[in-house]
């Protein structure tokens, strides 16, 4: 079961890696880190889909339960990311560049909460 | 294909650092699991910023290969943190949303989360310098 959580993750990361790269590539020198927003958004509504899909809840055997652990800890877990979010916001600080700061903090939580909310509540 | 996504041991490290990390997110929230607060999720995001912060700045002075940089930091740090569980803790576990909930979770972990990853940063450049002087020293 470990296994399939650490394959979730790997797979989770790998493709983070790849979109990143792809946003970074088709929408070149953005006025804030978009990749990142993208990933954290997309990430958070298949988290509430695949939650309701097949739960409807978080499960309370949820960390013996080999699916749960597999996409939602593992895929979905690693697949969005705050470290890098910290890190782009404290690069945004550095430059001086409150507003796209403040827009991507309010678009990365606002965003992925509503994301979330969308794909998770209508499908109960 | 290559050239756009970088060589295939930066992937295989991505993916050995992202096992790693999820492993440790796992234990971490396994050991954290009985609370109602996400206290796992709020260390993990806490302490992966720093990380990820102190890995930045280490290596603007002291570069690597890219396969260990990225490994280390959008698989280790990146598979160690997650964004996701937080959205779905604060949503199912935070009684829909309350005020109070939102200011004692959601809050701290943003404004911890940079301040971490800052004084990461900060450390991360101070070891990279010391050590890129230390080397030119033996050098000399």
């Amino acid at each position: 079961m470990i296994v399939l959580l650490m394959i979730g993750g790997a797979a989770g990361a790998v493709c983070r890696y790849l979109l990143g790269k792809w946003i970074d590539y088709r929408f070149a020198d953005p006025p804030f880190p978009t990749a990142m927003l993208t990933v954290n958004i997309l990430g958070s509504a298949g988290l509430g889909l695949f939650l309701a899909l097949f739960y409807g809840y978080v499960p309370g055997d949820a960390y013996e339960d080999p699916l749960f652990l597999t996409a939602a800890v593992g895929f979905f877990g690693a697949f969005t990311t705050f470290s890098t979010f910290s890190m782009e916001s404290f690069r945004l600080i550095e430059r001086k560049a409150y507003k796209p700061l403040i827009l991507y903090v309010t678009l990365s939580v606002i965003g992925s909460f509503a994301a979330f909310l969308l794909f998770y509540l209508p499908f109960l | 294909m290559n050239k756009r996504f970088g060589p295939p041991s930066v992937l295989l490290a991505i993916a050995a650092g992202a096992m790693l990390g999820t492993l440790l997110r796992y234990s971490i929230n396994a050991a954290a699991f009985d609370s109602i607060f996400p206290f796992g999720t709020l260390m993990e995001n806490w302490s992966g910023s720093a990380l990820l912060g102190a890995l930045t700045g280490f290596f603007a002075i002291f570069t690597v290969r890219e396969w260990i940089s990225a490994g280390l930091g959008v698989g280790l740090c990146g598979g160690y943190t997650t964004f996701s569980t937080l959205v779905s803790d604060t949503v199912l576990l935070g009684s829909a949303l309350s005020p109070l909930y939102i200011a004692a979770y959601i809050l701290p972990t943003i404004v911890g989360g940079i301040a971490f990853a800052w004084a990461g940063f900060a450390g991360g450049q101070r070891l990279g310098r010391k050590l890129r002087s230390s080397e030119e020293g033996r050098r000399l």
